[in-house]
C-alpha cells in the first residue's frame, strides 16, 4: 500500500537527531538566532510537590537496573489475537497483587541511566517567532485550503506557491501530516481520492510525494545510462520506462551536493566528451517530464471543476461560511491570485479575461512555470504516474469538460496520444501550429478593433511623478517593455501628449508589435496631425503590414506637412494615392535636398511596399552614409537586404542594428528571418527565441519561429530532429504561458526559455554576441543539475 | 461565558484535575501540517459571563497535538509535541525556566498523551511512530515501548481502576488492550472498519470502554466479549475525532468531530445523542468534560476558539 509506505517510510521518514529543530524556517531562523542551545546544562529544578499524592515517593532512587522492569525485556513480543481473552480478564483482575507492586517499585526505584542534568533538553523559544511573515501566510493560506477541502469531499485545489525555503524536513512534516490527516478528513472516498488530495498539496508546494520516501536504488549510474540510452533513441510505450528514469534521475537530482561525483562517473561512460550529448539527452528527458509534469495540472484544473460543483451543491450555511471554503472558492474564482509570495486579490481585467479561457488558469501555469528543477519534474513526474496512465485516456475528454479553448484542446490531444509514443516533436510542433493559426483568425475576427491601444495591465508606473522621463530613460537603455509600461502610464496620465505616444509606439515597433506601434501612433496622430516622426513611423509600421495603402497616405501626409517639401505637394490631401506618384514625389524631394537622410529613408521604405529590393536597398545606404548610427536604419537595410535575395548581407547589417542596441528585438528577429531566408532554419531558432524571451508578444516572431520549427523539423533527421523540437517545444510552451499570466518582466519562464536559447548556442556556437541584460547567458554550469539549479533558483 | 481566542488552530483542552478553574489548551499553526503549536493555560472565571483569561503560554517549534494534567501535581503539564518530543511544563516555575523537560524518544508525531489517574507518576505517550511510550515523570527515558500497532497509533487511555492497564487506538483499525505487566497486547479489538482515532474507559464499568472512528461512528465494546460493539452509535457526519466517558455518569460521553460538531451520547438508552452542539465553525478536534463541576464541558477547535460552558446552555452565550 503506498500510503502505507508513504507514512511510514523508514528511515528517511523519520527525523532524527532534529529533536530540537524547528518545524518552520522561522522557527529554524529563531533558533539560529538564539541558538538551539538552551540545552543548558543546569540542574533540573526539583517539581514542587504542591499536592502530595499516594504513598510512594514519586522521584527514583538507586535500586534494580532499568532492565529488569516488567516485561521491558520481551518488548515486541505479542500474543496470537485469539485466547486473549481469558488471558486478559485473569490479569486484569489481579491488577493489586503483590508482584505487581513489587515491578512498580522495580520502575520507581530504577536507576537513571544518564545524569538527571542533561534532561533539561528543551527547545526554548524565545522570543517566540514571528508567525505572520508573508510565506507563512502563504503556507497558512494553501493549508487552509487543503484542509477545506476536505468538507465534502471538495478535491482539493493546489495553488502554486513560491518558494517557502521548506526544509526537507518541513517538507516531510506536510507530506506525512497531511497524508495522515487527509485519510480522516476525506473518509469516505476512495484511497486514490486520498492519495490525489494530498498530491495536490505537496505538489504546489513541490514536495514529491513518495520518491524521496525511498532509499537509494544501488548501481544506478548504470541503469540510468540505460534509460538514457533507451530516451535517446524512441520512447518505448511502455510507461515503465520513463517512470524509471524519472525515479533513477531524481536520485541524483536529490543528491545536490554530490555534483562531482555524478560528473565523474558520467565521465567514466561517455568520456570526458560526453557532456554534450549528456545534455542533450538530459533535455528529452526535461521534455519530456514537462509533459508528465503537465498531467497533474490539468487534473488539478477538473479537480477545481468539482470543487466549484461541490460548492454549489452543499447547502449548509456553516460549510458555507466557512472562511476556508471561501478562501478556496475565491481561488478557484480567481479573485486571489499568487504573486510575489503574496495573496492578492486579482485586478479585474486580466484575471477575468484569462478566466474567461482558462477556468483556473492563473494556478495551473502558475505552476508550470514556478521554480522547477529536474528532480521536481522528475518527482511530479513519478506522484502521478497513476494519473499519467489513466489520463492518457481521459484527457482530452477532461479538457472540453473544462470548456478550454480550442488550442488547449489540441494540445492535450497531441500530449496525450504522444506520451509516450514516438514523434511527439513532431506532434507538438502541429499542436502549436494549430494554436497559432487559430490565433490569427481570432486577431482577424478583431479586426475591427485595429487600432485600438490595449494597455498592459497592473502597470507598476501608474501613479508614477514623471513616467515619461522614466520611459525615455528605459528606451535610451534599452529596456523596450519596461518602457512600454513607463510610456503607457504617460500617455494615460496624459492622453494628448503627442510626444508619450510617438515613443511609445517607436518602443513597440523596436519591440517587433507592429499592431501596437500602429495604435500608438495614431493616437499620437490624434493628439499632432503634423508631426513627421510620427507619420513616417506611421509609413513603415503600416509598410511592415503589408498594408500599401495606409502606408501611402501616411507617407505622403509626412511630404505634406514637411515645411520643406509641402510644396511639392497639393494643398488638398488625395483620396486616393498610387505607389508611383508617391514615389516620384519623394524622388524630387530626394532631388531638392539629397543631405536629408529622411527622405532616403521614405524612399527605402517605398520601395520596400513595391517591392523594388534594389532600389530600396540603395535609398537606405545612402542614409546611412549619412545617417550611421541610426539603428533602425540598419535594421531596415537589412529587412530589405533579406526581403532580396541577399540574405548574407543582411546578417551583417542587423549585426549593426544589434551593435548600435543590444535590446532591439525587432533585429533580433529579423536575425532570424535572415538566417530562415537562406534555409537555415536550425540558426535562425535561436534568434526568434531570444527575440521571443525579449517580448513574448512578438506575434511575427512566433509566426516566423513556428515556420523554422517546422521546416526544421521536417528536414533534418531523427536525432536532431528532436532534440530541437525538445528544446523550441519547451520555449514554445514556456513563452505562451509568460504570454498570458505573467507581467511581462523577470518571469521564472523566461529563465527556462533562455535555457533553450543557451542550449542551441551551445551547439551552434551562434550566440557569440554578448548578451542584452534581459537575456544574460550564464557561464556553464559544473554539471547539469547546477545548471538547473542555477536556472531555476535564481 | 465568552469565547476564548486562540491564535492557532486548538488541538486539545483539558481541565485540571486539581483546580476547577484551570484549563489546558493545545494548539498548532497551520492545522498541524507545519509550524509552531503553543500549549495555553487558561482561568476560566469564577462568575458566568466574566471572559476567559490566559495564566500561562509555552511556545513550542512544532505543533502540540495534546495535552494532558498532571494527577500528582497542580502544576505539571506534558504535552504532546509533533516533532516526537514529550515535553513537561510547570505552569508554577518562571517561563524561562520552562519546559521542565523534553523527552526525545518518538520518531514521529506524538499525537495523544495520558497521564495515569491511578498511579499518578507515570504517563503514556501515542505517536505516529506507532508506538505507544510508558514514562514516569522523574525517569529521562521512558519505561517501557509498546510497538505493536502496524500504522499512527493515535490515542492511549488508562483504565480507570486498573493501574497498569491502558487501551490504545490505532489507524490499523484495531484497538489494543494492554496491560504493562505483560509482554505484548492482551487484546486485539478489530473496532472499526477504517482508523480508529480515540479510545476512552467507562469511569464506572472497568470493562467498558468506546471508540472514535473515522467510519463516523463510536462504538462501545465490552472486552469480555468484544466480539461485537454493546452499541453503535451513529449521528456524527464526519469522522469522529474523539469521544470521552462522562466522569459523573456511567453511560454519558462527549464526542467531538470533523463535522464541527460537539455531540453529548448516552449509550444505554434508546436515542442516545443526548445532545449536540453546533458552535464550532471548523473542525472540533478537542473535548472534556471537568471532573470536578459536574456537567461542565470544553471544546476547542481549528476556528481558533475555546468554549467552556455548562451542559444545557450555549456555548455561544456570553
Amino acid at each position: 500500500m503506498a500510503m502505507r509506505e508513504l507514512v511510514t517510510g523508514g528511515a528517511t521518514c523519520a527525523v532524527p537527531g532534529s529533536s530540537s529543530s524547528s518545524s518552520n524556517p522561522l522557527g529554524a531562523l529563531a533558533n539560529a538566532l538564539i541558538g538551539s542551545s538552551s540545552k543548558t546544562q543546569e540542574r533540573l529544578k526539583e517539581i514542587p510537590v504542591a499536592t502530595p499524592t499516594g504513598p510512594e515517593n514519586q522521584f527514583f532512587q538507586d535500586g534494580v537496573p532499568l532492565r529488569t522492569l516488567p516485561g521491558s525485556e520481551q518488548d515486541g513480543a505479542f500474543l496470537p489475537p485469539n485466547a486473549q481473552g481469558s488471558e486478559f480478564l485473569r490479569t486484569f483482575h489481579s491488577a493489586y497483587q503483590n508482584d505487581l507492586a513489587d515491578a512498580w517499585d522495580d520502575v520507581q526505584h530504577g536507576p537513571l541511566p544518564h545524569v538527571v542534568s542533561d534532561m533539561r533538553a528543551g527547545t526554548v523559544l524565545r522570543p517566540p517567532p514571528t508567525l505572520d511573515g508573508p510565506p507563512q501566510r502563504m503556507l497558512s493560506g494553501l493549508l487552509h485550503s487543503f484542509v477545506d477541502s476536505s468538507r465534502g469531499g471538495i478535491p482539493f485545489r493546489p495553488a502554486q506557491l513560491p518558494l517557502l525555503g521548506l526544509s526537507e524536513r518541513d517538507k516531510q512534516c506536510i507530506r506525512d501530516r497531511s497524508t495522515i490527516m487527509g485519510r480522516h478528513f476525506f473518509a469516505d472516498k476512495s484511497e486514490d481520492f486520498i492519495n490525489s488530495q494530498v498530491n495536490a498539496l505537496l505538489h504546489s508546494l513541490d514536495i514529491d510525494s513518495d520518491v524521496r520516501a525511498k532509499g537509494p536504488l544501488p548501481g544506478r549510474y548504470r541503469e540510468l545510462e540505460e534509460y538514457w540510452n533507451e530516451s535517446q533513441g524512441m520512447m518505448r510505450p511502455v510507461p515503465h520506462v520513463a517512470d524509471g528514469w524519472a525515479n533513477e534521475f531524481n536520485q541524483l537530482g536529490v543528491n545536490p551536493g554530490n555534483p562531482e561525483s555524478w560528473a565523474r562517473s558520467f565521465e567514466q561512460q561517455h568520456g570526458s566528451n560526453g557532456w554534450a550529448s549528456e545534455f542533450e539527452q538530459s533535455q528529452l528527458m526535461a521534455a519530456d517530464r514537462m509533459r508528465g509534469a503537465n498531467l497533474p495540472n490539468m487534473a488539478a484544473m477538473e479537480q477545481s471543476r468539482m470543487l466549484a460543483h461541490t460548492l454549489a451543491q452543499n447547502n449548509d450555511p456553516k460549510f458555507q461560511n466557512s472562511k476556508f471554503l471561501q478562501f478556496v472558492s475565491k481561488m478557484s474564482r480567481g479573485e486571489l491570485i499568487i504573486d510575489d509570495n503574496q495573496v492578492k486579490p486579482a485586478p479585474g481585467d486580466w484575471a477575468s479575461e484569462f478566466q474567461q479561457q482558462y477556468n483556473s488558469g492563473p494556478s495551473w501555469t502558475d505552476e508550470y512555470l514556478r521554480n522547477r528543477g529536474p528532480d521536481q519534474w522528475a518527482d511530479e513526474f513519478t506522484a502521478k504516474r497513476e494519473q499519467v496512465q489513466s489520463a492518457d485516456d481521459q484527457w482530452a475528454n477532461e479538457f472540453s469538460k473544462l470548456h478550454m479553448n480550442d488550442w488547449a484542446d489540441e494540445f492535450g490531444q497531441q500530449v496525450a496520444e504522444g506520451v509516450f509514443g514516438e514523434g511527439t516533436a513532431n506532434d507538438w510542433a502541429n499542436a502549436y501550429d494549430e494554436f497559432m493559426n487559430e490565433q490569427i483568425a481570432m486577431k482577424q475576427q478583431s479586426d475591427s478593433s485595429r487600432g485600438v491601444y490595449v494597455f498592459s495591465d497592473m502597470n507598476p508606473y501608474v501613479g508614477h511623478p514623471n513616467p515619461l522621463k522614466e520611459g525615455q530613460e528605459l528606451f535610451r537603455k534599452g529596456l523596450l517593455s519596461e518602457a512600454i509600461l513607463a510610456l503607457e502610464a504617460e500617455v494615460m496620465k496624459n492622453p494628448n501628449n503627442s510626444e508619450g505616444w510617438r515613443l511609445l509606439g517607436i518602443t513597440h515597433a523596436e519591440n517587433d508589435d507592429d499592431q501596437q506601434a500602429i495604435a500608438a501612433m495614431m493616437k499620437a496622430e490624434e493628439a499632432d496631425p503634423s508631426n513627421l516622426e510620427v507619420l513616417l513611423a506611421l509609413g513603415v509600421s503600416h509598410t511592415n503590414e503589408l498594408e500599401q495603402a495606409a502606408a501611402l497616405r501616411y507617407l505622403y501626409g509626412w511630404l505634406h506637412h514637411h515645411p520643406k517639401y509641402k510644396t511639392l505637394t497639393t494643398p488638398e490631401m488625395p483620396l486616393s494615392f498610387y505607389h508611383a506618384d508617391v514615389a516620384g514625389l519623394f524622388n524630387e524631394a530626394a532631388q531638392m535636398s539629397p543631405e536629408d537622410a529622411d527622405v532616403h529613408i521614405v524612399l527605402g521604405v517605398l520601395y520596400n511596399l513595391s517591392r523594388e529590393y534594389d532600389r530600396a536597398i540603395a535609398s537606405f545606404q545612402t542614409a546611412l552614409n549619412l545617417k550611421p548610427n541610426d539603428y533602425s536604419l540598419w535594421n531596415k537595410l537589412g529587412a530589405t537586404q533579406a526581403n532580396s535575395v541577399q540574405s548574407a548581407d543582411a546578417i551583417s547589417a542587423y549585426q549593426r542594428a544589434l551593435d548600435l542596441k543590444p535590446n532591439y528585438v525587432r533585429a533580433w528577429a529579423n536575425m532570424g528571418i535572415g538566417y530562415a531566408n537562406q534555409g537555415m532554419y536550425e540558426e535562425s531558432i535561436p534568434y526568434y527565441v531570444r527575440a521571443l524571451t525579449m517580448n513574448p508578444k512578438a506575434d511575427n516572431a512566433w509566426q516566423y519561429l513556428r515556420i523554422s520549427l517546422r521546416y526544421e523539423t521536417s528536414t533534418k533527421g531523427s536525432e536532431k530532429h528532436s532534440f530541437y523540437s525538445m528544446t523550441c517545444t519547451t520555449t514554445l510552451i514556456t513563452i505562451p504561458l509568460a504570454n498570458f499570466v505573467a507581467p511581462p518582466p523577470g518571469m521564472t519562464c523566461w529563465k527556462l526559455a533562455i535555457l533553450g536559447i543557451w542550449m542551441l548556442s551551445k551547439r551552434s556556437s551562434l550566440c557569440n554576441r554578448q548578451a542584452p541584460p534581459v537575456t544574460r547567458v550564464p557561464p556553464p554550469p559544473h554539471s547539469l543539475g547546477q545548471w538547473w539549479r542555477f536556472v531555476v533558483h535564481r | 461565558m465568552p469565547a476564548f481566542k486562540i491564535p492557532f488552530n486548538g488541538y486539545s483542552v483539558k481541565f485540571s484535575p486539581f483546580n476547577e478553574n484551570r484549563l489546558a489548551v493545545a494548539t498548532a499553526q497551520n492545522f498541524g501540517i507545519l509550524g509552531n503549536g503553543r500549549v495555553h493555560v487558561l482561568s476560566i472565571p469564577p462568575s458566568p459571563g466574566a471572559p476567559i483569561v490566559e495564566t500561562a503560554a509555552y511556545d513550542t517549534a512544532d505543533a502540540v497535538y495534546d495535552i494532558a494534567w498532571s494527577e500528582s501535581h497542580d502544576s505539571l503539564l506534558v504535552a504532546a509535541i509533533a516533532d516526537g518530543s514529550v515535553k513537561v511544563y510547570d505552569t508554577n516555575l518562571p517561563p524561562a525556566s520552562n519546559p521542565l523537560r523534553s523527552l526525545q524518544e518518538h520518531t514521529r508525531e506524538v499525537h495523544a498523551v495520558d497521564y495515569n489517574p491511578s498511579r499518578r507518576d507515570s504517563f503514556l505517550t501515542a505517536s505516529w511512530d506507532d508506538s505507544i511510550k510508558l514514562w514516569t515523570v522523574d525517569r529521562p527515558i521512558s519505561v517501557r515501548t509498546f510497538k505493536e500497532h502496524a500504522y499512527c497509533v493515535y490515542a492511549a487511555a488508562w483504565n480507570p481502576r486498573h493501574a497498569d492497564v491502558f487501551a490504545s487506538a490505532s489507524g490499523d483499525c484495531t484497538v489494543r488492550v494492554w496491560d504493562v505487566r505483560e509482554p505484548g497486547s492482551t487484546m486485539i479489538i478489530p473496532a472499526h472498519d477504517f482508523e480508529v482515532l480515540y479510545t476512552d474507559w467507562n469511569k464506572y464499568d472497568d470493562c467498558i470502554l468506546a471508540t472514535a472512528s473515522v467510519d463516523k461512528s463510536i462504538r462501545v465494546w465490552d472486552v469480555r466479549s468484544f466480539r461485537v460493539p454493546v452499541t453503535v452509535l451513529n449521528g456524527h457526519n464526519y469522522a469522529v475525532r474523539k469521544v470521552k466517558f462522562s466522569p459523573h455518569r456511567g453511560s454519558l460521553m462527549i464526542s467531538c468531530s470533523y463535522d464541527m460538531t460537539v455531540c453529548l451520547w448516552d449509550y444505554m438508552v434508546e436515542d442516545a445523542l443526548v445532545g449536540r452542539y453546533d458552535h464550532h465553525t471548523e473542525f472540533a478536534v478537542g473535548v472534556d468534560m471537568s471532573v470536578l463541576v459536574e456537567g461542565l464541558l470544553a471544546s476547542t477547535g481549528w476556528d481558533e476558539l475555546v468554549y467552556v460552558w455548562q451542559h444545557g446552555t450555549d456555548p455561544r452565550a456570553p
